[in-house]
């Protein structure tokens, strides 16, 4: 079983599907739900607190605006802990965690900047592209050591 | 307790700065609640286009469907708070347009702000306080005429003042730098008192304002305590004689400055503080200090000099020192220093918080900094307009408050005194 | 700032989004019900919020993904159910990660006939997804050859 981070990391499709074919997703809500889960100071909605983006100075720079810098302490530890990565790269409306676009930009950058298997591919627009898009992801994580 | 103020959100990346309580603590201080507009994917899609600011971020392209939402009247709010992160420039585009947008097509009253982690709701307080006082005391601010006798006291960062009004005159007046707050606050208002030949049992309201007003409204029992957005904009207007049709109000103060745009006599919109104190009247101050004169001396005394010999340019109060050392040490006059410390104020609030703001003329001046001539004539040059000092404009807040807390007298005639 | 104490510690919370012709929302609900065991369940617009100890939020994912096992979708949440950071109700709007599922709600029927369409099927036989298309202005060459293929 990989670990394989999801992009946009807020997809119920990439999420069903790395689950379905044998894998764990690496997503907003395992990251979400790490901060909901451990005691500390409360700062709500997200239990982020203004410590993350000062963590997230790991990943971007002082000068990097705060929201990227705490959305960078969300990914930066998935980033480093995935074994592979698949990313849609047309997610335009995935909003929230994957609602800044420069975070999302170096997110797919570090991404790629890493030696690991990844898939890149675009939401299907009609049936014939949904049957590619599937297989294409399927095949995918099937490789990478999935069940079939 | 009444229906809290519905402050409806548009932002990008408070959550993950951290500062989303920051901000919800700062709307229920002032009986707000903040709240975000309900629409849907396919609002979003549509309004996104219709706006036609392409921006990449898709929690931006929510706040421009969620504004649209707004002024379209599809969602109900009170005011509108804006906030994005600091030294992002997608969202500071998106920002100042939608802040546009809604007082262009709206009757809403709209503050934006941006934020770092280090954010804090003390820091957005005075702003919410404004920003609801706006949208729910609408009737306290329509008040163009004094009445009675009532004082206002106005606490600030640098001086203390109060002032002491009977039925639409100043009758006492009172002045000094603030050390302890509350001794600083019945030091003016003694002084007040005394030019006036009254006591402070005659007064039948009182107004605060200022970073000490809680402290000194507590003190003094006062009938109003307000921020001094409101205040010094109903001030400005009241002493210049502008209360009807638009006006911008600029006050640059001992910790931070202001700039409003008042349309008559409500608050429109506003920046306040966010520079350094490059650009404070605290720099003026030290320039005072090192040219040998006193404060008071620093207008005359720019007025005499030509700003552009010496370069002088900096938001921050330890550059721009340095500069003012450098120069003199070069060989600068007095008069030029004078005149470039002035220009450099006048410059930073120009650059950093006009931009802001939709400049309509009169352009109103108060604030202990307005009695600078210098600066005023600054300001007026970069400007390119004649800049109005309005009589007493040092008193602004204090006159502000003594103003609107008229509408505190009871009419039976009850009032105990204080 | 004031002390925070999580509610649920240990617990995960997963979405099942029904998307099907054949079982609706309150179907999943009713058999998720069946077989919860200490699972706590809650239904929405879109199908349930299960939360609980991993193990057994994926015995009850499992038993009600057999309804409809290509028209029932599963993802990570981070919160548990209701709770009111997240909820509509307290928020006044959806929070926004809500419109990120709106979307891909459009994208699921695809994706279901992709799931039947592959369920047997030689991979390697399917054609790759074809790449974004590039935004580049048709070359000289291409558009002298179309002109030529043209019937006079």
């Amino acid at each position: 079983m990989a670990k394989v981070f999801i992009y946009p990391a807020t997809s119920l499709i990439l999420s069903d599907m790395v689950t379905r074919f044998g894998h764990k997703p690496l997503g907003s809500a395992i990251a979400i739900r790490e901060r909901v889960q451990t005691p500390g100071l409360e700062s709500p909605p997200l239990q982020i607190t203004p410590e993350e983006p000062k963590k997230g100075l790991a990943w971007a720079a002082v000068e990097v605006p705060a929201g990227v810098r705490g959305r960078m302490s969300l990914y930066g530890p998935m980033v480093e802990e995935c074994d592979a990565a698949i990313i849609i790269n047309n997610a335009d409306l995935a909003f929230g965690c994957m609602g800044c676009a420069r975070t999302n930009e170096l997110v797919k950058f570090l991404l790629r900047q890493k030696e690991m298997p990844r898939l890149e591919l675009e939401y299907p627009k009609n049936e014939a592209e949904g049957v590619q898009f599937v297989a294409a992801i399927k095949k995918f994580l099937t490789e990478i050591g999935g069940k079939k | 307790m009444t229906a809290p103020v519905r402050i409806a959100q548009l932002s990008c990346g408070a959550d993950y700065s951290g500062v989303q309580e920051e901000i919800n603590t700062a709307a229920r201080s002032v009986n707000g609640e903040i709240f975000f507009p309900d629409i849907a994917l396919k609002d979003i899609v549509r309004d996104f286009d219709k706006f036609g600011l392409e921006v990449r971020s898709p929690d931006l392209k929510l706040a421009i469907a969620r504004a649209m939402a707004l002024v379209e009247g599809r969602v109900d709010a009170d005011a509108v708070f804006i906030a994005t992160c600091f030294r992002c420039a997608e969202a500071a585009i998106v920002r100042n347009e939608l802040r546009r947008y809604i007082l262009e097509h709206s009757k809403l009253p709209v503050v934006s702000y941006s934020f770092t982690e280090r954010t804090t709701s003390g820091t957005l307080l005075t702003r919410m306080e404004a920003l609801t006082t706006i949208a729910r005391r609408r009737a306290l601010l329509a008040r163009e005429v004094q009445e009675g006798i009532t004082l206002g006291i106005d606490s600030g960062s640098s001086t203390t003042k109060a002032i002491l009004m009977k039925d639409n005159r100043i009758l006492g007046k009172g002045w000094m730098p603030t050390g302890e707050v509350l001794k600083s606050a019945h030091g003016v208002v003694d002084t007040a008192l005394a030019e006036a030949g009254m006591k402070l049992s005659d007064v039948q309201a009182i107004g605060t304002t200022g970073y000490g007003r809680f402290l000194v409204g507590k003190e003094f029992k006062a009938d109003l305590v307000q921020e001094e957005l409101t205040v010094n904009s109903k001030g400005a207007v009241y002493l210049a004689d502008r209360q009807h049709g638009p006006a911008t109000v600029i006050d640059i103060g001992g910790m931070d400055n202001k700039a409003i745009t008042v349309m008559d006599g409500i608050p429109g919109t506003f920046t306040m503080g966010g520079i350094c104190a490059g650009a404070s009247g605290r720099f003026l101050e030290m320039t005072a200090k090192r040219l040998g004169v006193d404060i008071t001396e620093l207008g005359p005394l720019a007025m005499k000099g030509m700003g552009n010999r010496v370069p002088m340019n900096s938001y921050c109060i330890v550059f721009g020192t340095q500069s003012l050392v450098n120069a003199l040490a070069a060989g600068s006059t007095r008069e030029d220093v004078a005149a470039a410390a002035c220009h450099s104020v006048a410059e930073q609030v120009f650059e950093q918080q006009l931009q802001e703001v939709d400049i309509k003329e009169p352009v109103l001046m108060v604030g202990g900094t307005s009695l600078i001539e210098g600066l005023v004539h600054a300001m007026g040059e970069l400007l390119k307009i004649k800049v109005v000092v309005p009589p007493h404009s040092q008193y602004i807040g204090a006159v502000g408050s003594a103003l609107l807390a008229s509408g505190f007298i009871k009419k039976d005639g009850t009032d105990a005194g204080h | 700032m004031t002390e925070y104490k999580p509610a649920y510690p240990g617990t995960v919370t997963r979405y099942v989004v029904v998307e099907s012709y054949t079982v609706t929302p309150a179907d999943v609900a009713i058999r998720a019900y069946e077989v919860a065991k200490g699972v706590m369940i809650k239904e929405n617009c879109f199908g349930l919020i299960v939360m609980g100890k991993e193990e057994d939020v994926d015995r009850v994912i499992a038993e009600v993904r057999k309804m409809d096992p290509t028209h029932i979708f599963v993802k990570d949440r981070g919160f548990p159910p209701g709770d009111a950071r997240r909820c509509r109700a307290t928020l006044g709007g959806a929070r926004p990660g809500f419109h990120g599922i709106e979307f891909e709600m459009g994208i699921l029927p695809y994706i279901s006939n992709g799931l039947e369409k592959t369920e047997n099927l030689d991979l390697s036989a399917v054609p790759a997804p074809a790449p974004a298309a590039p935004e580049r202005r048709l070359d000289v060459y291409t558009l002298k050859k179309m002109i030529d293929a043209q019937e006079p």
